[in-house]
């Protein structure tokens, strides 16, 4: 009963995070069509979207990587139905008050709301509260539902045991799972950068209310934003990465794969750099010290090495010269991880001081966060929900027909792709919502992409018929069929 | 250091000697950020020089430039702040790639006074420095927010000691008010070569957690209590951490 209750609660993570990508993705493609002048809309609409498309991406793909490693966390603890639902709910209503500041309040000071613009205020002035609201709920919702998965974790291992240090030495006497040494790992970072956000979300009430009589420091409230914004953008993947390291070895009929020393040590090392990566978003604030500017760069790169490194050398390992049982959804997990190490060099080039000169708010910053979330951390979650979908189907799916949207989803990828990464490299800014003639190539390759992201579009509506029908007849089955 | 001990003991002397000097500026607040990135009103300009009128903005494009508006007979702030000028871009010799743009803004002047006003200086034949007069001084002045004001019993302008950065394009990039250091002209300097001019935020009471206090006289930044709060999240994670740790230890157990 009690996994009967979880499976249908996932399905309905699933449907919801599909639905709402779909709506984003259209966001998206209206925007680069808004920027290719084939539509018009006015600057309000555009960044009305890009706002709603940004944060309803960031939400989506964090609860899709929740969902899924609570899912398969129930093999290993007993987690918690009323934490799941609670998030559930809460970010239902999150969702809604957010659309409705963004859509009809018109709130639009973009999904990383730097201070001060939430209260330059040129929009309907309740779309301010309402929006800020909107994340408080939302963000409430995620702290609960991740306090609560670690809490489980700790019902059975040990502090030491969550992050395997006693892996550190020869022959440990526990075993700590892959799965919930990077759970863990991934579960302090975001609640980690959730306290960040409370803290900025108090701090703008607090000026939003004192009627002037509290005033905020700007670099404080850069710093916090994007302690928050940059390290779940983050964690989400690793979430993706916890289920890969879980999955991949099971569906490609092959040995599970252990926790050795180098991935305990790689992963610890990874929670320290990805907290403090961050800081790579301040170059151009002068006033922060150079000493943080430094351990921005330096972490930027560590926290690629531990994760990428140990996470690509396992996947080449476990495929090279094996003989492997291939499907959608390892093939789904292989292809992200490609995207995730590409989109992970783009980061690390922006993240370089003297690369940032040039590239800083340039198409570049959105060409390297569309390759590993479009390309790595959604095809982590789409392998996810399709191994979730079929594993209680009577029939098995006929993986040939699969063929269709992962064509269509690479070709829409990489082309919508590379018209930023070009647009990048000849320093066209990002969020214009239209192009000066200056810009000579700006306009074909807002176009150029758009009709590449409707090839994924097209491709991940095939992925949305067939994983939802599937979840829909889960969600509709009764215990007797469990 | 030496020119620099003769230019100040001057810069005093003029100033305490001066009127002027202890007269409040026209305006009640100086706002430098005012214009900013807005056109420069394009001035025909006369100079002693062949050719000897050309537009402001073909002077503009040669070279970015600095604007310094004076009037020849000013006994206050016009002389210290050309002295200060001079000899602050003396010290950077590096610092070539652009010219001094002087203009009065007394009606009474003419090409030769300002000829003559060069020459004071020893800059009548600098390449770099052009002296000129305008008949379009009102909209010139218009497009800067400058506002001198007449005043008839001294038979002097009460005005504001002025530079203004412009870059080729004729776009007011930084404005210093009042004589200032030479790293507010090099900022100013960076600014018209379109390189990014830092600049810092007013201190307010209102504003109890700063990452850093900026102390205008030192020109140094002291860490301030806003640095806790970025560190916060990261100290209470590890609280919850233990605490949940703590919490669970029975059912482990």
């Amino acid at each position: 009963m009690e996994n009967l209750k979880l499976r249908k609660i996932t399905s309905f993570w699933i449907l919801i995070v599909l639905i709402l990508f779909v709506v984003a993705i259209v966001l998206g493609i209206l925007m680069r069509l808004n920027q290719g002048e084939i539509l018009h809309q006015s600057p309000i609409t555009f960044y009305s979207n890009m706002t709603t498309h940004g944060l309803t991406m960031i939400g989506i793909w964090f609860v899709a990587g929740m969902a899924a490693v609570n899912y398969l966390l129930q093999r290993y603890v007993k987690t918690s139905y009323v934490a799941n639902m609670t998030a559930l709910i809460l970010t239902i209503i999150g969702v809604l008050m957010l659309w409705t500041s963004t859509f009809i309040g018109q709130f639009h000071a973009g999904w990383t709301f730097l201070y001060p613009l939430p209260f330059k205020v040129m929009w309907a002035a309740w779309a301010t509260p309402l929006f800020l609201f909107s994340l408080v709920v939302l963000g409430l919702g995620w702290l609960i539902w991740s306090i609560s998965l670690m809490t489980q974790i700790f019902r059975k291992y040990s502090f030491s045991q969550a992050f395997a240090w006693q892996h550190f030495s020869k022959n440990p006497c526990v075993e700590t799972p892959p799965f919930i040494l990077i759970t863990m790992i991934t579960l302090v970072g975001i609640i980690a950068c959730l306290i960040a956000a409370v803290i900025l979300l108090v701090m703008l009430f607090a000026e939003y209310f004192s009627q002037g009589t509290f005033v905020n420091d700007a670099l404080l409230m850069k710093n916090l934003t994007y302690f928050f914004g940059h390290t779940i953008a983050n964690e989400m993947l690793y979430l993706g990465l916890a289920v890969i390291y879980e999955l991949f070895a099971e569906v490609s009929g092959r040995p599970k794969w252990k926790t050795t020393w180098y991935v305990a040590v790689a992963w610890n090392l990874s929670l320290i750099f990805i907290l403090t990566a961050f800081f790579h978003h301040l170059y151009m604030d002068f006033v922060q010290p150079e000493g943080l500017q430094l351990v921005g760069q330096i972490a930027s790169y560590l926290a690629s090495l531990p994760a990428a490194g140990v996470t690509v050398f396992s996947i080449l390992v476990a495929v090279y010269n094996t003989k492997i049982k291939w499907s959608l959804t390892n093939l789904l997990f292989f292809i992200g991880v490609g995207g995730w190490v590409v989109g992970g060099l783009g980061a690390v080039i922006d993240a370089t001081i003297s690369n940032n000169f040039l590239l800083h708010n340039t198409l570049w910053v959105p060409a390297h966060f569309h390759t590993y979330n479009a390309m790595g951390n959604v095809l982590f979650s789409l392998a996810f929900f399709h191994w979730f979908a079929n594993q209680y189907q009577q029939q098995p799916t006929q993986e040939k027909s699969s063929r269709l949207p992962i064509i269509l989803l690479l070709i829409g990828g990489i082309g919508f792709l590379l018209a930023f990464y070009i647009g990048g490299a000849d320093s066209i800014p990002r969020r214009y919502s239209t192009y000066p003639a200056e810009f000579t190539h700006a306009k074909t390759l807002a176009t150029t992409a758009a009709v590449f992201a409707s090839f994924y579009l097209v491709a991940i509506l095939i992925f949305f018929y067939n994983i939802s029908k599937k979840c829909i007849q889960i969600m509709s089955s009764s215990a007797s069929h469990s | 250091m030496y020119p620099n001990h003769v230019f100040l003991c001057i810069a005093l002397l003029i100033l305490i000697g001066s009127p002027t000097a202890y007269s409040s500026p026209t305006s009640d607040t100086w706002k430098e950020e005012t214009d900013i990135y807005q056109p420069v009103y394009d001035a025909p300009l006369c100079t002693s020089r062949q050719p000897s009128t050309i537009d402001l903005s073909a002077r503009m494009h040669l070279k970015p430039s600095i604007l310094a508006l004076i009037f020849t007979r000013c006994t206050g702030v016009c002389n210290p702040l050309i002295l200060e000028l001079q000899e602050n871009l003396k010290r950077n010799p590096a610092q070539r790639d652009h010219q001094v743009i002087v203009v009065s803004f007394d009606p009474r002047d003419t090409s030769e006074d300002m000829y003559r006003y060069a020459q004071r200086f020893d800059l009548a034949d600098d390449p770099l420095w052009t002296f000129a007069t305008t008949d379009s001084i009102i909209p010139l002045l218009s497009s800067l927010s400058f506002d001198p004001s007449w005043d008839p019993q001294r038979q002097q302008y009460d005005h504001d000691a002025l530079l203004v950065g412009l870059n080729t394009e004729g776009i007011i990039t930084k404005k210093l008010i009042g004589l200032r250091s030479a790293q507010d002209l090099s900022s100013l300097i960076s600014s018209i070569h379109n390189i990014y001019a830092p600049t810092y935020r007013m201190p307010n009471p209102n504003m109890l957690f700063s990452c850093f206090n900026y102390d205008s006289k030192t020109g140094k930044n002291t860490p301030g209590l806003g640095l806790l709060f970025i560190a916060l999240p990261a100290l209470l994670t590890v609280a919850i951490l233990l605490g949940l740790h703590y919490y669970t230890r029975s059912s482990r157990h």
